[in-house]
């Protein structure tokens, strides 16, 4: 045995994994360098040949991304609020308030053994919390966020989302199927029939709303609802029975209380879920908690005017140009920060004889860091429309997820026939006529 | 009411809804212990109750320190005898047999009164006080101080253990702890050599013992004679 096998034997794993990595990725970097510098114009070029491509790429990767992200702030969310109604405080442990709590959750699912069943169908058991979460994430491709900040202006956007958003059936009876568990086989029925049931009543709702639109692109439908700046433009109100309807018939589509019998905690084990652990469960809670987001996000856009502030706010210029400040900017950078720490730290070091000086100075620091944080933010609410636009779609958007937790808190869950009656009996006949007396109003206005 | 909730659907659904909103902004019920401990008067030290362990045994190990620590001299507190059974009392002392014992009666610091009724001698208190300046009345010298007084004094006698605790500071109870885990340290004088001999006198011989131990064991299993 040679002296560098006895080494390589000596390694610990991560040891080995680095040592074969680090090279690896040294020259996978230097070939990419040497790549771009040889033909960047090129590949430049091509990019922005296809550049449609290329935005759907970049716009998928990052909301593949933000999902999580957004996942945490709502799980965060549902713990601290229905905490709050059940006279608890909740998380307040991990980060500020417990706002954390949710990402340590996520790194424990992470952690936790992932387990597939004997006999399982290895290949559709691991494919289908990916055909879930995907599907969650990807149907947000047509949704604009702000003004010019949304991945694909697609003309048919409001089919594609409710064709993306139904293939999620397709990963909860993929899941239900391959665990090899009678019991999740039938959570995987139970969810795919509740899921197809409400989908009828929830297109047909919009139908309407189409009608009237004209158009299925919904960055249009939110642009015809910012006419006069006020909200009575709104399609809620041009629309009341099928924004009803559409608030249900999505409640029950997101599988949140009072119509979670997908995966009724309390009741049965997990429904399809029940064979699942570690991050592949993860992958499910999180796409759970996505559509939400989404679902929220798509009934304000639909119906609560999208982007549009309620009220128009009187326009404010606020031209600031820092180049004008030449070598004072410098200064300023240098000093302000250091002024501003000071002069927060301040009061807390004079009137609170407990608080020593570095505590004083720590709260100052995040003091001035919150306001100048907050200055910032009004300067780009005034100056940028998309920054506008984006704090009114999320402030909406999370209003309504703030309703859906809300109703968690409150609502006791249905039966499951109480929730087909529902949905065949009341749902879909109001939804019909919805679309009906739309069309009839449409007739008769148009007429003359 | 009853009318209203039956003509106008989804009502009971609003009220529900304004009820968990209400409670999201009412004060809330969590206790948030060790950060906030609970608003008691001073001298509140708990409820007087002895705990067992899972299998029913009694926890308590006879430590005396409740009964020390106790600010109103309320703990009078009893252990095991001698076959096993559990004599664990609280409440007056005088109401138990077994608190008037002179083991008890020492090992609360009281005053032991002499089987003989007699008064106790004057008591050489410069003597104690003479050990615990060469050991600068430092409690951590315990075990250096209890062997000088008993090499003075042949015993630790009870006065000489309150001396030490009055001027070290320690609690009488742990003095009383440490003296009692030594074996070198006894409480009571030893017994004359003269009583001694006549005790072992008294005490059958070898020989006879032997005899008398085979005579009483024999014919039952385990004996062989």
């Amino acid at each position: 045995m040679t002296a560098l096998a006895r080494t390589w034997d000596q390694l610990t794993l991560p040891g080995k994994a680095l040592l074969i990595l680090i090279p690896l990725l040294a020259v996978l970097t230097t070939g990419l360098l040497v790549t771009i510098l040889l033909f960047g114009q090129q590949i430049l070029d091509i990019l922005i040949d296809n550049l449609p491509i290329v935005r759907f790429v970049f716009a998928a990767s990052v909301l593949l991304l933000l999902a999580p992200l957004i996942a945490f702030v709502i799980i965060y969310m549902e713990m601290k609020i229905i905490a709050l109604m059940n006279l608890r405080i909740g998380p307040d442990r991990v980060g500020p308030w417990g706002s954390l709590l949710s990402t340590v959750h996520g790194l424990k699912v992470l952690m936790k053994e992932d387990f597939t069943p004997t006999r399982a169908d290895p290949v559709v058991f691991t494919w289908a919390p990916v055909v879930v979460f995907s599907t969650m994430a990807l149907s947000a491709l047509v949704i604009p966020f702000a003004p010019g900040l949304f991945a694909q202006d697609f003309h048919l956007g409001v089919l594609y989302f409710f064709a993306i958003g139904g293939m999620t059936v397709v990963g909860l009876l993929m899941g239900g199927w391959a665990s090899f568990n009678k019991y999740s086989l039938l959570g995987g029925i139970r969810s795919a029939a509740q899921i197809i049931s409400y989908e009828i009543p929830l297109t047909l709702s919009v139908v309407g709303l189409v009608m009237l639109a004209g158009t299925m692109s919904l960055n249009t439908i939110v642009l015809q609802q910012s006419g006069s700046g006020w909200f009575t433009d709104w399609y809620a109100f041009r629309q009341p029975l099928g924004f009803l309807i559409f608030a249900i018939a999505a409640t029950a589509e997101a599988n949140r209380t009072p119509f979670d019998l997908t995966e009724a905690d309390s009741e049965i084990v997990a429904g399809f879920a029940t064979e699942y652990s570690g991050m592949r469960f993860g992958f499910f809670f999180f796409a759970e908690y996505i559509g939400v987001f989404i679902v929220s996000a798509l009934t304000v856009v639909l119906f609560l005017g999208g982007w549009t502030a309620p009220f128009p706010f009187p326009h404010i210029s606020w031209e600031v140009n820092p180049g004008t400040l030449g070598i004072g900017l410098l200064l300023l950078v240098m000093i302000v920060p250091v002024l501003g720490t000071l002069l927060f730290a301040l009061p807390f070091y004079l009137f609170r004889s407990q608080t020593r000086w570095w505590v004083a100075l720590i709260l100052g620091f995040v003091l001035f860091n919150v306001v100048v944080g907050g200055l910032f933010g009004l300067w780009a609410y005034i100056n940028f429309d998309w920054v506008a636009g984006l704090f009114w779609f999320l402030a909406k958007t999370f209003g309504l997820v703030f309703l859906f937790v809300w109703m968690r808190g409150t609502l006791p869950r249905v039966r499951i026939d109480q929730l087909m009656g529902f949905a065949w009996k009341w749902l879909l006949p109001a939804a019909l006529l919805n679309l009906f007396v739309t069309a009839l109003a449409i007739m008769v206005i148009d007429q003359p | 009411m009853g009318l209203m909730s039956g003509l106008v659907p989804g009502l009971g659904l609003v009220k529900g809804m304004a009820l968990t909103l209400r409670r999201f902004f009412a004060p809330k019920a969590t206790v948030m212990y060790p950060e906030m401990p609970a608003d008691v008067a001073v001298r509140f030290r708990g409820r007087l109750q002895l705990l067992y362990d899972e299998y029913g045994a009694l926890k308590c190990e006879t430590c005396f320190q409740c009964a020390q620590a106790c600010p109103i001299e309320c703990i009078d507190m009893g252990g095991m005898d001698t076959k096993g059974r559990f004599h664990v009392h609280w409440g007056p002392p005088e109401t138990y047999g077994e608190r008037r014992e002179e083991s008890a009666l020492r090992r609360s610091g009281r005053t032991v009164p002499d089987q003989a009724y007699e008064h106790f001698a004057a008591f050489d208190l410069a003597t104690v006080d003479a050990i615990l300046d060469a050991h600068n009345h430092d409690p951590k010298h315990m075990l250096q101080i209890l062997e000088g007084t008993q090499a003075a004094f042949g015993h630790l006698p009870v006065a000489a253990l309150k001396r030490i605790s009055e001027r070290t500071g320690a609690w009488y109870a742990m003095i009383y702890g440490t003296a009692s885990y030594y074996g070198h340290l006894r409480f009571e004088p030893p017994a004359a050599k003269a009583q001694a001999r006549e005790v072992s006198a008294r005490r059958p011989s070898d020989d006879r013992y032997l005899e008398a131990l085979g005579a009483s064991i024999a014919g039952r299993p385990g004996g062989d004679a």
